[in-house]
């Protein structure tokens, strides 16, 4: 009741503080414009007179001091003789004061304007949560266990509760309670209709619960999802990854591809599917680390000819240690390191270069004391 | 409700401010009743501004994660300080930052300048107006940092831990006053074309301004060098990263306007050249704060961005400096050239001083834009480092240096070089003889180190020599001396002192250069290491917990060649809610020279050490200080100072006493 209340009550104070704000700046400009009369202009005028007057006197002591000759003074002097009827013949050109409809227009726009923006940009409905008020909310929501035991507790009563079930199943999988998660998508199936991401969900549940020993019925659900749903990803890569726990590569790698045709761009798992079909192809040997060698050495190859015979940056030198390093070929890396030294002499220039060098056990006379 | 409050505020000072520039810009001729009403909404759009950015304020000292900008770069367990500076170490929090810092100058602008002519006045708030009204809607509409979050996370992501330094409290908002200082200067620039007059009362309020926003600007800059050499950790305390380049090109320019304002002020001179500068300046100020928040730089300053933001910023940058060019090429021959002096003279003086500068600023922007230019271009990625900056900069730099003993000493209109030259013979033989003792002792080989040490000395005795000189110090007893000293007025001084602050950087740079000396090393706890005569031991390694970082401190103690010891602690600190690292630098300080650690990553049981001597750098920044000192000096001198013809006469007849 009293949450309620502050719910509707708060929006209503913002407004009436708003407003009043609004109110209180338009008079404020109103009273500004309400036209009393200074004088500044006049003090502006004694003021560049003075101003020439004093240019003047300069004028006449330079020429007294022989600093300029008297036909320079004379054109100095006429100079300024000029900027005096210019300031003159140039006052400022008022047009008559702004009138009281341009004044009201303006604070009207102002009004119009502001409250405008607010009401598309705003949200004068939400409070203030600084973290102090927050934290006891947030505890209750941080107690997980209670809140499935809560759920059960109704499910129990009223078994049929779709929603219950579907807050319920993520958080037994969230808590490791497997099986009990397995059970609880098998009641979402069969209360609402059965998809690709909810089968892929108890299958996971199962495989999860077998704890890596495999499952007959995940591998079911699995290929029924693959079957309702021919854009879904995941249960293409969980079939895909059991199939390959099974031996049967020549279906694997049909999923894992599969899989991978699916992808739209970066996914985070696409490094791991490419392997899984890599090792699927090669009937489950996994050459990712031959191949990753025989891939630095031919880059090896090629950027050490180049930034032999054309140098290169701090970066492409390290990179060539490093390759260096990883394939184990420690005088090649020293050779590089002394080239890159010599080609960056600061060890600020360097960069993580030394860092790497000394890692690996190289001499660092680069960096001398 | 104290967030939304702040959020309506800002809007109404933006819908202030667009009422206010339309009707400053449309109806400047109006008088004093406009006047009246753009005064007050200048007043007006400070005070709403400055209740939205409190609420910031609020929000993120009571960890207030409704609104997500705290959410996003805050944590309840920050220390208060870094909550509080965490407002603005943020794309959306530090544009409030900058609207507030243009409405607090604007309003300044309100309060001490009653006196302007109305329709100069008209034309400037609502030239400024204009400005706030540019960049608040901008604020709202593509980074709003009142955008709330209907469900709270518990804890914020936390802020940059690069960012979490008092550097942060201090280096943006004196950063930005100097930038925004500038926009009074280009205000006033729009407010002469416009009107087409450029009058006393004019050049009177320029100088002030931009002798402000360049104090500010100096000590942001110089604050932020310091701040990158302790925090980054490499030890450099100039990277010409693009977006220092960013700060230094406004500097530049800056540094020029306040030379030319000078003439303008006091021999009605240089008016249109002034007014270019005012708007170069600012234009390159706007760059300086935006050019990193629309996407093109990625740099330790780059925020967040997106292509749409991008976008808008590009589009009101190139709106505003294309409109103000376009101004001014419409509008400059109206104004009136005033002011004769031959080319040998301290007005001539100052003219090349503007060349120089502006030619390095077209330098620096050059080297910072052609590879992006480049880049969008063509594709082609290209990297313009140090060594062509060091070579363009310093070879414009070493003239500029070498002439700028003489400006000072040269009377206005018409000078004698000769006697001027003979005048600073003494600073020259000093300089000479300094440099050739130092270079020997040093033990320096053949490289421009010399020539840097001759023109910093150069420079720091040459702008003292006019002060020596009006002291008579030798030649009468030393009392007088001291009075006339003390009786000097305050614009002579200053110009002395930030000369002389110039000189000491110039002489902190080159020995810095020449003579760092660096170590990279491996050391275990109980090790020792060498550099420059100092030891370095390893003490003790543990790991400490701060308040919210976990930090591997490594203990040591520096041995100075004297025999005295210092105990430093170099940390890595790991932030737990971004798990980013932090290198926090041990320095020791010793006269104006210092040691410097860093502990690395370590490798196999072993730690990286990195050690650096770094000879009188400390220079640097005490000789920025100093000219930020001497701009402060010189707006503390109210005379009215309108020309100098009788200094002059006495110049002359002094030789024949």
């Amino acid at each position: 009741m009293l949450i309620e209340d502050s719910k509707r009550l708060g929006p209503m104070i913002f407004w009436f503080v708003a407003i009043a704000v609004t109110a209180i700046a338009c008079a404020a400009l109103l009273y500004a414009g309400r036209g009393r009369a200074v004088n500044a202009g006049a003090l502006e005028a004694a003021d560049t007179n003075s101003h020439f007057r004093q240019i003047l006197a300069g004028i006449d002591a330079d020429l007294a001091a022989g600093k300029i000759a008297p036909e320079e003074a004379l054109g100095a002097k006429g100079e300024l003789a000029r900027e005096m009827l210019r300031a003159k013949a140039d006052p400022i050109k008022a047009s008559g004061e702004i009138s009281q409809a341009i004044l009201l227009s303006g604070v009207a726009a102002i009004v119009v304007v502001s409250l405008g923006i607010y009401a598309v940009l705003g949200s004068p409905d939400m409070p203030s949560q600084p973290l102090a008020a927050r934290t006891d909310v947030a505890a209750q929501n941080m107690d997980i266990d209670a809140a499935i035991a809560r759920i059960e507790s109704e499910l129990e009563a009223r078994p049929d509760d779709l929603r219950g079930w579907t807050v319920l199943a993520p958080a037994l999988t969230e808590v490791g309670r497997y099986a009990e998660a397995a059970n609880a998508y098998g009641r979402i199936i069969a209360l609402s209709a059965p998809t690709a991401q909810l089968l892929t969900d108890r299958a996971e549940a199962l495989l999860l619960a077998a704890g890596g020993q495999g499952s007959d019925e995940a591998v079911q659900l699995l290929r029924q999802a693959v079957e309702l749903d021919p854009e879904h990803a995941q249960s293409r890569l969980y079939l895909a990854a059991e199939l390959t726990r099974m031996a049967d590569y020549a279906e694997a790698a049909q999923y894992w591809q599969a899989a991978i045709d699916l992808a739209q761009r970066n996914e985070p798992w696409l490094p791991a599917a490419r392997q899984g079909l890599a090792v699927a192809q090669n009937d489950g040997v996994d050459t990712s680390a031959e191949d990753q060698a025989e891939m630095i050495r031919g880059m090896v190859g090629s950027l050490s000819s180049r930034l032999y015979a054309e140098g290169g940056s701090v970066e492409e030198w390290s990179q060539l240690v490093r390759s260096y390093i990883v394939l184990g070929d420690l005088p090649n890396a020293q050779i590089a390191y002394d080239r890159a030294v010599a080609a960056y002499p600061a060890a600020f220039d360097r960069g993580e270069l030394d860092s790497i060098a000394l890692g690996a056990g190289l001499k660092l006379n680069g960096a001398q004391p | 409700m104290s967030i939304e409050l702040g959020h309506f505020a800002l809007i109404l000072a933006c819908a202030i401010a667009l009422v206010s520039a339309l009707g400053g810009l449309v109806f400047w001729r109006s008088g004093q009743r406009l006047a009246g009403v753009l005064a007050q909404s200048a007043l007006l759009q400070f005070v709403l501004i400055a209740v939205a950015f409190l609420a910031l304020v609020q929000a993120f000292a009571t960890s207030d994660f409704s609104l997500a900008l705290a959410a996003n770069n805050s944590h309840s367990l920050k220390p208060l300080i870094f909550k509080i500076s965490g407002v603005w170490g943020n794309h959306e929090g530090s544009l409030l930052l900058w609207i507030l810092i243009l409405v607090l100058f604007g309003a300044l602008v309100a309060a001490f300048g009653r006196r302007l002519p109305a329709d100069l006045f008209n034309l400037v708030q609502g030239t400024q107006s204009l400005l706030v009204a540019a960049f608040g809607g901008f604020t709202l509409f593509t980074s709003n940092p009142f955008a709330r979050l209907v469900q709270p996370p518990l804890e914020g992501a936390d802020l940059n831990p690069v960012l979490q330094d008092i550097g942060l409290a201090i280096h943006p908002p004196l950063l930005y006053a100097g930038y925004v200082g500038f926009s009074i200067c280009f205000s006033f620039a729009i407010a002469a074309l416009i009107s087409g007059r450029i009058d006393q009362a004019w050049a009177r309020w320029v100088r002030p301004w931009t002798m402000l926003s360049w104090t500010f600007l100096t000590l942001g800059i110089a604050m932020g060098s310091y701040w990158a050499y302790y925090e980054l950790g490499w030890g450099g305390w100039w990277f010409w990263d693009p977006v220092e380049n960013a700060s230094f090109m406004p500097w530049l320019a800056g540094t020029a306007l306040l030379h030319s304002a000078l003439v303008m002020e006091k021999r009605n001179a240089l008016k249109i050249w002034t007014v270019f500068l005012s708007i170069i300046t600012f234009s390159l100020s706007l760059l300086g704060t935006f050019l990193v928040r629309s996407g093109i730089l990625t740099s330790v300053h780059t925020f967040a961005s997106d292509p749409t933001r991008g976008l808008v910023i590009l589009t009101i940058l190139a709106a505003l400096i294309g409109g103000a060019f376009l101004l001014f090429a419409l509008r400059a021959s109206a104004l009136r050239q005033g002011g004769l002096f031959a080319p040998i003279s301290r007005e001539g003086a100052l003219i090349l001083n503007n060349l120089f500068l502006a030619t390095a600023v077209g330098a620096v922007l050059v080297g910072t834009l052609y590879p992006l230019l480049l880049d969008a271009l063509t594709g082609t990625t290209i990297s313009v480092g140090a060594p062509f900056f060091n070579l363009t900069f310093g070879a414009l730099m070493a003239p500029l240096l070498l002439i700028l003993p003489f400006g000072p000493l040269l009377p206005w209109k018409r000078a004698d070089f000769v006697a001027a030259a003979q005048r600073l013979a003494g600073a020259a033989a000093l300089a000479i003889f300094l440099t050739i003792l130092v270079s020997s002792l040093g033990g320096l080989s053949i490289s421009l180190a010399p020539l840097g040490l001759l023109l910093g000395f150069w420079v720091a005795f040459g702008s003292i020599a006019e002060v020596i000189e009006r002291s008579r110090l030798g030649r009468v007893p030393f009392s007088e001396s001291l009075r006339r000293l003390a009786g000097l007025p305050r614009s002579i001084w200053s110009t002395a002192i930030g000369h002389l602050g110039l000189g000491l950087t110039v002489l902190g740079i080159v020995s810095v250069t020449a003579w760092e000396t660096e170590n990279v090393t491996t050391l275990n706890p109980g090790e020792r290491a060498e550099l420059s005569g100092y030891t370095v031991s390893f003490e003790k390694f543990e790991q400490v917990p701060g308040p919210n970082y976990m930090a591997d401190t490594g203990r040591f103690i520096v041995t100075a060649p004297s025999g005295g010891t210092t105990e430093l602690d170099a940390e890595r600190r790991t932030y737990v809610a971004s798990g980013m690292p932090t290198t926090e630098a041990a320095i020791a300080t010793y006269g104006l020279s210092q040691f410097y650690l860093q502990l690395g990553e370590p490798i196999d049981g072993t730690h990286v050490v990195r050690l650096w001597y770094k000879p009188y750098i400390l220079l640097i920044w005490i000789g920025a200080l100093i000219m930020a000192g001497a701009g402060i000096l010189s707006l503390t001198d109210r005379r009215l100072r309108v020309g100098a013809p009788k200094r002059a006469t006495k110049s002359v007849l002094e030789p024949a006493e």
